[in-house]
C-alpha cells in the first residue's frame, strides 16, 4: 500500500509539472497553405503578399485564439499548375492531408483551382481563392452551398466585373477625347492577343460599342499572344483612323504592341486590359515608348484605402518590385486572422460565418463577400483601378470621381501630345 | 478440396519453374504483391493520390508503346486519345448521368474512333512527318474545345463528374487493377501472333506487305489498340480528378509519355509503365525534399530533366532493358533468358557467354 501511495504521489507530480508546461511550449502555429505557381511572376506575388503578412501578424504576437496567442505558420506549395494539373492538385493535396494546413489562400489557373477546390472542400478547409477571376468559381457556392461554402474569392473582381471596368475606362478615355478634340465620333480598333479569354471582350465590343456607347468599330487585329511583331497591324490601325486602340493583352504581346505604338507615334490611345504594362519593368522594357498606356489594375501608389500606399511602399521595398493582384494573399491573411479571432478556433465550420459577415478595409478597397462568397464589387467596395504609365510612372487615373469614387492621389488621364497634336492638325 | 489443391500445385509448380529462374520475374511479382498491399500499410490521401495518378499515367505510356514502340508509327500527340476520351466520359457522365462503368469504357471507345480518325490520314506517312502529323492533332482539337464551349466547357473544361468509387483505397484498388490487367493484356498482344506483324511493320514494312499481309489494317488496328488503352487511362483520369479539361490534350502532356516511355525502355510495354513508376512519384519525392530548403530557387524540373538526360545518355536502350541486360543473359542456342549467375541455360543446358 505504501509503495502504491509514493507511485500515485509520483505520478501527480508529473502530472502537475506536464500542465505547467505545456501552454507555454505546445502553442501550435496556424499553418496556412499558400498555393501559386512559384516559379512564375504570379506565384511570386502569393508568396510574397502572404510572407510580409505573416510577418507582421507573428511580429505583432500573432493570432488571438480563445485568449492564446498563436504565430502563424506559411506552407508554401508549388503547384506548377501552368505545366501540369496533375502536379498541382498532388500539391494541393500533400498540404492538406500531410503538413495538416489549416487554411489555404492562392491559386491561379482556374482549370487548375476549380480541382484544388474539390480537395479543399473534401478536407472541409477554408480556401480563399487570390488569382483566378472566372465567375464559375463562385458559382459553384450557390449551385451547391453545403459542399462550396468554404471558398471564397478576395482577388482579383471577376471576369465579368473586369469585363465592366474595362468597358468604363474605355468610355472615359473616349470622352476625354470628345472633349479635348471635338471628335464627333470616337473610333475604336478592337486589338486583343489570340486566346479564349479575349473572346467575349471582342464580341461584347463590337455589338455594345456601336450600339450602346455611339463609337465606331473600325476592326478587329488579333495578333499572337508572343508575337515580337506588330507593325502591320499598327499600321493598318494607323490606316483606319481610330481614335482609341480598345487592348486586351496578358501575354507578352502587350510589350511589343505598346512599344511599338510609341515608336510610331500611332495617333491613337492604348486603353484596356494590358498585363505586362501592371509590371514596374514596362517603363524600362519599352524604353518609355510605353508611355500613356492605360490599363485595368489592382494596386497602384494611391491612397484606395488607409492601408494601399504603406502596402505599396513595404512592398517595394522588400522585393523590389510593385504587387501585382495575386499579392492579395496579404489582405487574405489579415481576413483570415480577423475571422478566426471571432471565432475563437481555427475550425473551418466555426470560422466560416464569420468570414461570410467580412467587412474588412483591406489594401484593395473594402471587402464584403457576396452570396457566392465573391468579392463584391463597386463604388465603396472594391472598384480596381486604372492605371496609366505617365512619364515613367504608373498613376491611378480611374476612379477618377466616378459615382462619386475618388481616391486621394488619383491623377487625370493624360492623353499623349501627339495624339493632340495629329488630330487637332486634321480638323 | 481435391480441385483447389489441384491448382495450388499448379500455381507453385509456374512460380517455380517460369517466375522464380528469372530475377526480373521476381521482381514484377514483388512489384505486383507491394502494389496491392499497399494499402493494408497506409491510407495516407496524398500517396494513395500519387500512386494512382501513376497508374493512370502508367496505363497511358504503355498504350504509346504499343503504337510507336511496337508499331513505330511515331505518334506526338498522344494526348489526342487520352483528351478525346476524357471529354467524351465527361459529357457521358455530366450529360447523360453514365456512372463510370459505362463511361470509361464508351469514353475508350472514343479513343478507338479517334485513332481511326487520325490513323486514316496518317497512313502513308512515315518517321518525323508521320510524327509532326500526330502533333497537330491535339492542338486542333485545342481550337475545337475552345471554339464550343458549351459544350466542352472551353478553359474551364467540364467539371463536377461523379467520383470514380466511393473511396480513396478503392479508387487506388481500381487504378491499380486495371493497370496490371491493362499492362499484362497490352503485353500479350505484343507477344501474339498480331504483336509479332506490329513488330515486323516497324522493322520492314515493305517486306511484311510482300509476304501478303495487308499492313494497312494492322496499322490501323494498332492506332485502335492505343487509342482503346489511352483512352481508358483518359476516363480514369477524368473521373478522379472530376474534370476533362484543355489541359488534358496539352502538348506538354504528349512529350511527358514520350519521356516515361523512353526513359523506361520502348518496345517493352512494362518499360514504359516502370518508367512512370519511378519518374512520377520520383518528382513528388523532390517535391517533399525541396520543401526542406525552402530558401532554394525552383529546381524540381531541373533535376528531373537532368536525370533523364544522364539515363539516357548511360542507358539509350531505357532504363528496364539496361537493368535486365545486367541480371540476364539470353540463351544463344535457344533464346531462352537466365539469371545471369549460371553457366548453362536452364534449358537446353548450352553454355552460356
Amino acid at each position: 500500500m505504501q509503495f502504491l501511495g509514493r507511485v500515485g504521489t509520483l505520478l501527480l507530480g508529473l502530472s502537475l509539472v506536464l500542465a505547467m508546461c505545456l501552454p507555454v511550449g505546445a502553442v501550435e502555429p496556424i499553418k496556412i497553405g499558400v498555393l501559386g505557381p512559384m516559379s512564375f511572376t504570379q506565384g511570386e506575388g502569393h508568396w510574397n503578399g502572404a510572407s510580409m503578412a505573416a510577418d507582421e501578424i507573428n511580429g505583432a504576437g500573432g493570432v488571438k485564439v480563445a485568449g492564446v496567442m498563436r504565430p502563424i505558420k506559411l506552407i508554401k506549395v508549388d503547384t506548377n499548375e501552368f505545366l501540369s494539373i496533375p502536379d498541382a492538385t498532388n500539391a494541393v493535396e500533400m498540404a492538406v492531408s500531410r503538413y495538416n494546413v489549416d487554411f489555404l489562400v492562392g491559386g491561379f489557373r482556374t482549370e487548375a483551382v476549380q480541382v484544388m477546390q474539390d480537395i479543399a472542400m473534401d478536407a472541409k478547409k477554408i480556401f480563399i481563392g487570390c488569382g483566378a477571376a472566372h465567375p464559375e468559381l463562385c458559382t459553384r457556392v450557390t449551385k451547391d452551398y453545403d459542399r462550396y461554402k468554404y471558398w471564397f474569392r478576395l482577388t482579383p473582381i471577376n471576369s465579368s466585373y473586369l469585363g465592366k471596368v474595362d468597358f468604363i475606362l474605355l468610355g472615359t478615355a473616349a470622352a476625354i477625347m470628345k472633349k479635348t478634340l471635338g471628335i464627333k465620333k470616337i473610333k475604336v480598333a478592337v486589338v486583343a492577343e489570340k486566346a479564349a479569354w479575349a473572346d467575349p471582350i471582342v464580341n461584347i465590343s463590337q455589338k455594345l460599342l456601336p450600339a450602346k456607347m455611339g463609337m465606331e468599330v473600325v476592326g478587329v487585329w488579333r495578333p499572337s499572344p508572343v508575337a515580337k511583331d506588330c507593325t502591320a497591324e499598327l499600321a493598318a490601325i494607323q490606316r483606319s483612323g481610330a481614335h482609341i486602340v480598345f487592348t486586351t493583352f496578358s501575354s507578352s504581346v502587350g510589350l511589343t504592341f505598346a512599344k511599338q505604338m510609341g515608336e510610331l507615334k500611332v495617333p491613337a490611345v492604348a486603353v484596356g486590359i494590358n498585363v505586362e504594362s501592371q509590371k514596374s519593368g514596362f517603363w524600362e522594357a519599352t524604353g518609355g515608348k510605353g508611355n500613356y498606356v492605360e490599363t485595368i489594375n489592382t494596386y497602384a501608389r494611391v491612397a484606395i484605402t488607409p492601408k494601399t500606399i504603406p502596402f505599396y511602399d513595404k512592398y517595394v521595398k522588400l522585393f523590389k518590385q510593385a504587387p501585382n493582384y495575386t499579392a492579395g494573399t496579404y489582405d487574405a491573411l489579415y481576413i483570415l486572422k480577423e475571422a478566426v479571432e471571432k471565432a475563437g478556433s481555427v475550425n473551418s465550420d466555426k470560422v466560416l460565418p464569420f468570414l461570410e459577415k467580412t467587412d474588412y478595409i483591406d489594401t484593395a478597397g473594402r471587402v464584403v463577400f457576396d452570396k457566392s462568397h465573391d468579392v463584391t464589387w463597386g463604388p465603396g467596395y472594391v472598384t480596381a483601378i486604372g492605371t496609366q504609365w505617365q512619364d515613367g510612372e504608373i498613376k491611378c487615373v480611374w476612379p477618377y470621381h466616378w459615382e462619386k469614387v475618388f481616391y486621394e492621389g488619383t491623377v487625370p488621364f493624360k492623353l499623349p501630345p501627339w495624339v493632340v497634336g495629329y488630330w487637332k492638325n486634321k480638323k | 478440396m481435391g480441385l483447389l489443391g489441384v491448382y495450388f500445385r499448379r500455381t507453385v509448380g509456374i512460380l517455380r519453374t517460369e517466375v522464380l529462374v528469372l530475377p526480373s520475374r521476381v521482381a514484377v511479382l514483388v512489384f505486383i504483391v507491394a502494389l496491392m498491399a499497399l494499402p493494408i500499410f497506409t491510407q495516407d490521401y496524398y500517396f494513395l493520390r500519387v500512386l494512382i495518378l501513376t497508374s493512370i499515367f502508367a496505363i497511358f505510356a504503355a498504350s504509346w508503346d504499343l503504337l510507336s514502340g511496337f508499331t513505330g508509327q511515331m505518334n506526338f500527340g498522344h494526348a489526342l486519345f487520352f483528351g478525346v476520351a476524357a471529354y467524351v466520359t465527361a459529357l457521358l457522365n455530366l450529360k447523360l448521368g453514365l456512372p463510370p462503368y459505362f463511361s470509361i469504357p464508351l469514353g475508350a471507345v472514343g479513343g478507338v474512333l479517334t485513332g481511326l480518325i487520325v490513323g486514316i490520314p496518317c497512313l502513308r506517312l512515315k518517321g518525323s512527318y508521320l510524327a509532326l502529323t500526330t502533333l497537330a492533332f491535339p492542338i486542333i482539337l485545342t481550337g475545337i474545345v475552345f471554339a464550343i464551349p458549351s459544350i466542352t466547357g472551353g478553359e474551364l473544361g467540364l467539371a463536377g463528374l461523379s467520383r470514380l468509387t466511393g473511396s480513396r483505397v478503392m479508387d487506388y484498388y481500381l487504378t491499380s487493377g486495371l493497370m496490371l490487367i491493362l499492362g499484362f493484356t497490352m503485353w500479350k498482344i505484343t507477344d501474339s501472333k498480331t504483336g509479332i506483324i506490329l513488330h515486323a511493320i516497324r522493322e520492314d514494312e515493305l517486306a511484311v506487305r510482300t509476304a501478303g499481309v495487308n499492313t494497312t489494317r494492322y496499322k490501323l488496328l494498332a492506332f485502335c489498340m492505343s487509342g482503346f488503352f489511352a483512352g481508358v487511362a483518359g476516363g480514369l483520369y477524368a473521373h478522379f480528378m472530376r474534370l476533362a479539361g484543355p489541359s488534358g490534350l496539352e502538348v506538354g502532356l504528349s512529350f511527358q509519355v514520350i519521356i516515361w516511355a523512353v526513359f523506361g525502355g520502348m518496345v517493352t510495354i512494362y518499360g514504359p509503365i516502370a518508367g512512370v513508376f519511378i519518374l512520377y512519384p520520383l518528382m513528388e519525392i523532390l517535391r517533399i525534399v525541396l520543401d526542406q530548403f525552402p530558401s532554394l530557387p525552383e529546381i524540381r524540373m531541373f533535376i528531373f530533366a537532368a536525370l533523364v538526360l544522364l539515363t539516357l545518355l548511360f542507358m539509350p536502350e531505357g532504363l528496364i532493358p539496361w537493368v535486365r541486360d545486367k541480371i540476364e543473359t539470353e540463351c544463344p542456342r535457344c533464346k531462352v533468358r537466365n539469371v545471369f549467375s549460371r553457366q548453362r541455360c536452364r534449358i537446353c543446358d548450352a553454355a552460356l557467354d
